[in-house]
């Protein structure tokens, strides 16, 4: 059973003032199941009603860079459902990776940006 | 033959999507025509602020839409205020194309209508005009100059 | 001194946008969309808004190695130093969805150049930055950034070399981000205040690079879209 008040429109105010979201997460997710410097791969799951995870990194390779927060993933906490809490990871793409004619000359370059969990497979 | 913008259909179908009317709105048509731009206002009487003094009013109202009763979620409000800033209010400048965007939002999202605002816009401006005037038609009116 | 008493500049017109952004905020305060009394935190809160908490942590990084050290390590601490609260601030004291409590400060390097974009909507600093320019926020910058960042920062004026990799940041979850920039040569010896000046708003998004007695941000012109964004 979820502890959560179930009428209590407040208690997301409840459980993070005075803390910090995503602060106020920290302890809920279960252990990361990925560390920095691992190789991993952005899932193409379906995104029927929210997500924050861009199309055009989908199927596209990268490097965890950091583990940073726990928290829920958009998808749910939309809903107003944090039941799910999850590690997020800062994750480094090759921009030649993610767009098939970025110019060679420039071929270091790269993308940063956090995902949560559920949306990376081991590559 | 007429040309069609496949640019202009794409941008038609995705606000039609997300219910944003986008047809003209006659009282902000009339204001996007003649009303004053900051930026000439400013050249015009030679102050140099960036911005208009209203401009973080303005700022606050979106803010507290999205907030406790939540009439106007920020991420909507945004998406609305980008479609309308390359479709209707393109030639206006900001932050009054933000001004702009944002009442057409909320009428066509029935919290304020168009008549009721065009109303209220004739008395705000009937009362920032306000003049002391010497036949007592009027009470004094306070001057900070 | 000047001596003739003159007034301070001011605009003695009232225009349209004014009586209606008064208009609309009226008619929401009557009809209960918000209150007064909300309004008015919100706006006390903004006029404490500006980009200069944010250029005051790069400078004391840039003086203490161990102050650098633990803004790239834990932002949100670091904030405290240069008097920004991520936690307990106003309005909400806990982060509303547009000012989570995650703060990451991202370290130039003479080869590596971060620039932060919001490609999902305009995700911004805003406890330490201040609110964001408009054309962070436009779609235009959005979109061209994260797929053609070498041509659109060439546009304010930032040519680099291909020695440099250029790491885009898209700040589309909790976390916050402004960027480090390397100090730049002739200020050796600059006091905190003095280094503060030279760090612009730009350079903290990373479209620009301090430079010596540059203490302004460049005019942008504003570029329309050809083709409507799809969110």
């Amino acid at each position: 059973m979820s502890n959560k008040p179930i009428y209590d429109r407040e208690h997301h105010v409840k459980k993070a003032t005075g803390i910090g979201d995503p602060q106020c997460f920290a302890g809920e997710a279960s252990p990361a199941r990925f560390n920095v410097g691992d190789r991993v791969r952005v899932r193409d799951l379906p995104d029927l009603f929210y997500t924050r995870t861009q199309t055009y990194l989908r199927g596209t390779e990268c490097t965890v860079s950091a583990v940073v927060y726990e928290s829920p993933a958009a998808e749910d906490e939309a809903w107003d459902n944090t039941d799910q809490v999850e590690w997020f990871y800062s994750l480094v793409f090759r921009q030649s990776d993610l767009w098939p004619d970025y110019p060679q000359a420039f071929g270091g370059d790269t993308l940063e940006t956090e995902l949560p969990e559920r949306w990376l497979e081991s590559a | 033959m007429a040309l069609i913008n496949p640019e202009k259909i794409a941008l038609d179908e995705e606000m039609r999507a997300r219910n944003l009317e986008n047809s003209p709105i006659g009282l902000l048509e009339e204001i996007r025509r003649e009303g004053s731009c900051w930026e000439d206002l400013a050249s015009k009487w030679k102050v140099d602020n960036p911005d208009p003094p209203w401009k973080i009013w303005l700022d606050a109202t979106c803010e507290v839409l999205a907030d406790k009763n939540c009439a106007l979620p920020a991420l909507e409000r945004r998406w609305e205020e980008d479609d309308l800033s390359e479709e209707l209010y393109q030639d206006v400048p900001f932050p009054e194309r933000q001004l702009l965007a944002l009442a057409h939002s909320m009428i066509r999202r029935g919290l304020i209508d168009e008549k009721e605002l065009a109303a209220r816009k004739k008395a705000v401006e009937k009362r920032l005009n306000m003049v002391d005037q010497k036949d007592g038609e009027l009470d004094s009116v306070a001057s900070c100059t | 001194m000047s001596d003739d008493h003159k007034h301070a500049p001011m605009v003695d017109e009232v225009s349209e946008f004014e009586i209606l952004e008064i208009a609309v905020r009226e008619l929401a305060i009557e009809k209960g969309l918000f209150t007064q009394e909300d309004h008015n935190t919100w706006t006390e809160y903004m006029h404490t808004l500006g980009p200069l908490p944010a250029a005051r942590l790069v400078a004391k990084a840039w003086l203490d190695p161990e102050f650098k050290k633990l803004a790239v390590e834990d932002g949100v601490k670091a904030s405290l130093e240069v008097g920004i609260d991520w936690v307990r601030t106003m309005p909400t004291r806990f982060g509303t969805p547009s000012d989570y409590c995650s703060f990451r400060v991202m370290e130039d390097t003479p080869t590596l150049k971060h620039v932060v974009v919001c490609t999902l909507c305009s995700c911004y600093p805003r406890p330490i930055l201040g609110q964001s320019p408009e054309w962070y926020r436009t779609p235009n910058y959005r979109r061209r950034l994260v797929r053609w960042p070498r041509q659109v920062l060439s546009e304010f004026g930032l040519q680099l070399s291909e020695e440099v990799e250029v790491r885009v940041v898209d700040s589309n979850q909790k976390s916050r981000f402004v960027v480090l920039p390397v100090r730049p040569e002739g200020t050796e010896g600059w006091t905190e205040d003095q280094l503060t000046e030279i760090i612009t708003r730009d350079c903290l998004i990373g479209v620009a690079v301090p430079k010596p007695g540059k203490t302004a941000n460049d005019p942008r012109p504003v570029r329309k879209a050809l083709k409507p964004y799809s969110h």
